[in-house]
């Protein structure tokens, strides 16, 4: 993810980051726009009505594959659950959010002042692959076992380019970079400040005391004891670790500038044990008698994805006939994802203010040079979570417009910009470069480590909070 | 000894090489991986439930996880000012 730093208008457009947070910013705006001028006309501010919220008439422009077990085709379909005889073609869906991708592509490359048609072709060729990454993981054991699109968009592009290369008329549209910024400020909207407050003062101890402490506890270990070279490798394992995986680890590389090598390796070991845990977990807990809201607890805390968080909640509750254990769980990992935010401007500001310029910078005024060189299409991604969070606290009304902008538009958009700039990432990605600190095995020891720390202070917190402090709170 | 030159394998062919071990792994290794009883189980499971373990982030599940009503009934540990 390295860029120069700087920032601006440059003699020919804007720099990198001001395109992304011009995009990013006018795609949220819009989606709001367009679902508040659909606004339902009566009971709009019920979620009973509308628990994803309001619909917005965006959503029929974008989707991505379904699903599917044996025939690829079916990933094509939306099939009914209750009346499996009614279908739903998503085709023209899909087409249309690798067009967004597209269009997207060609803005960007025009607001940094260079020629839309140079980039057409190949984009058209990366939102392709984007497609057949998102094919490849919705098929249903990929699914279900929670290996997420950029490991195959990742993979996608690994494959080609270490086999026919990279053709020249493709370079002009390699822009993952830029991909991921914008697909980052969309992001923003998804980061709910409010929504930490969710499960009140237990989750809060369980999410916001052990995570700061694993992820700085973390880096200072891979940095400070096992001397792994790239500090920034370390940072990225350590938030996708202790954060929430993969959207952690996308936004934390991009805020420290990690290399687009280091955060594919990040990302493939979040992953790999992510499947693990959430396999091995829900049984142990239940072996081991843990209490079951505890359990949910420390499922939240410590399984970095999101979806496999809530699998492994369902799979502790299913022999208990209880909800509570995915309930928690869920909650938890929702507060955690509304650190991201806070946690990429946190690292920004560190690594522009200490680690690049302890590296390189001229020793001039901290402050002057660390705004030189932040990030900053992270203040974009902070903007747009700022202004989501603020109206979705504003009313009842408000707060649907915001899930129904998210759900049907927003979420949908940012996973196509994350996948395609993954694939652009992996035809990018040169293993060769990582190849001595892989052969250490050190970054596979430091999550190993780093996830028996968080283990451990989760588990810890998490009994502490809901199994004893708080325990005749969460007792029916 | 002299370990024989190693023979060039053209891109494309690389590539056809790469794509068909896909194609097999998708289109039959992991549909047979499938229909194993557990791992069936799984997912039969996850689809009951509406769950989505590939959820990145919270926005993407199926249900979104919206403060408990066991938690509002029971749980007063944020002050409200009542």
């Amino acid at each position: 993810m390295a860029v120069d730093p700087g920032v601006g208008v440059s003699r020919r457009g804007f720099h990198e980051d001001i395109a992304a947070i011009v995009i990013g910013v006018a795609l949220v705006a819009m989606a709001l726009a367009i679902g508040w001028n659909a606004r339902p006309a009566d009971d709009a501010g019920n979620r009973k009505t509308f628990p994803k919220g309001w619909p917005t008439p965006l959503a029929a422009t974008i989707d991505k594959p379904q699903t599917w077990s044996d025939a690829p085709q079916k990933a094509l379909v939306i099939v009914d659950k209750k009346d499996p005889t009614k279908v739903k073609p998503v085709t023209i869906p899909i087409l249309l959010g690798m067009a967004w991708v597209v269009g997207i592509l060609a803005a960007g490359t025009r607001l940094r002042g260079q020629s839309p048609a140079a980039v057409l072709p190949g984009a058209v060729v990366l939102a392709l692959l984007g497609g057949l990454a998102y094919l490849m993981a919705a098929q249903k054991v990929i699914n279900y076992y929670n290996l997420e699109y950029p490991l195959w968009a990742l993979l996608v592009g690994l494959v080609i380019g270490n086999t026919v290369g990279v053709p020249k008329w493709l370079e002009p549209a390699l822009q993952g970079e830029f991909l991921i910024k914008a697909g980052l400020v969309v992001f923003g909207a998804e980061v709910l400040f409010s929504r930490l407050l969710e499960l009140g003062l237990p989750g809060l101890l369980t999410s916001w005391v052990v995570t700061p402490i694993v992820l700085v506890g973390t880096y200072l270990l891979g940095v400070n004891w096992m001397k792994i070279p790239s500090k920034s490798l370390c940072m990225v394992i350590s938030a996708d670790m202790s954060v929430c995986g993969v959207s952690a680890a996308i936004a934390t590389g991009a805020a420290c500038r990690a290399k687009k090598e280091e955060l594919s390796l990040a990302i493939g070991l979040s992953l790999l044990f992510t499947v693990v845990m959430m396999v091995v977990m829900p049984p142990f807990i239940r072996w081991a008698g843990i209490d079951p809201i505890v359990g949910g607890a420390w499922l939240g805390g410590t399984i970095d994805a999101t979806g496999a968080v809530v699998a492994a909640g369902e799979m502790l509750g299913r022999e208990l006939d209880d909800k509570r254990p995915a309930e928690v769980a869920a909650t938890v990992k929702m507060i955690q994802n509304s650190m991201i935010g806070i946690i990429a401007f946190a690292v920004a500001v560190y690594w522009a203010g200490w680690v690049d310029r302890g590296a390189t910078g001229p020793k001039t005024s901290l402050a002057a040079e660390a705004w030189r060189r932040f990030p900053k299409f992270i203040l974009g991604f902070l903007g747009t979570s700022i202004v989501c969070s603020w109206l979705y606290t504003t009313s009842p009304e408000l707060s649907l417009l915001v899930d129904g902008a998210i759900g049907g538009f927003t979420s949908r958009l940012r996973g196509w910009l994350f996948c395609v700039g993954f694939v652009c990432m992996g035809l990018q990605t040169n293993f060769r470069e990582l190849a001595p600190t892989l052969a250490s095995g050190r970054p596979l020891v430091l999550y190993c480590v780093g996830q028996a720390l968080n283990l451990a202070l989760s588990l810890a917190m998490a009994s502490l909070t809901f199994g004893w402090l708080f325990k005749q709170g969460v007792t029916p | 000894m002299t370990s024989p030159a190693a023979i060039p394998i053209p891109p494309v062919l690389r590539l056809a090489a790469a794509t068909a071990v896909g194609a097999v792994f998708w289109l039959v290794f992991l549909p047979w991986i499938g229909r194993q009883p557990a791992v069936d189980r799984h997912v039969q499971l996850m689809e009951s439930h509406d769950v989505n373990p590939a959820a990145m982030v919270y926005t993407e599940l199926e249900h979104l996880p919206l403060r408990p009503a066991w938690i509002e009934r029971y749980l007063v540990l944020w002050p409200t000012g009542n």
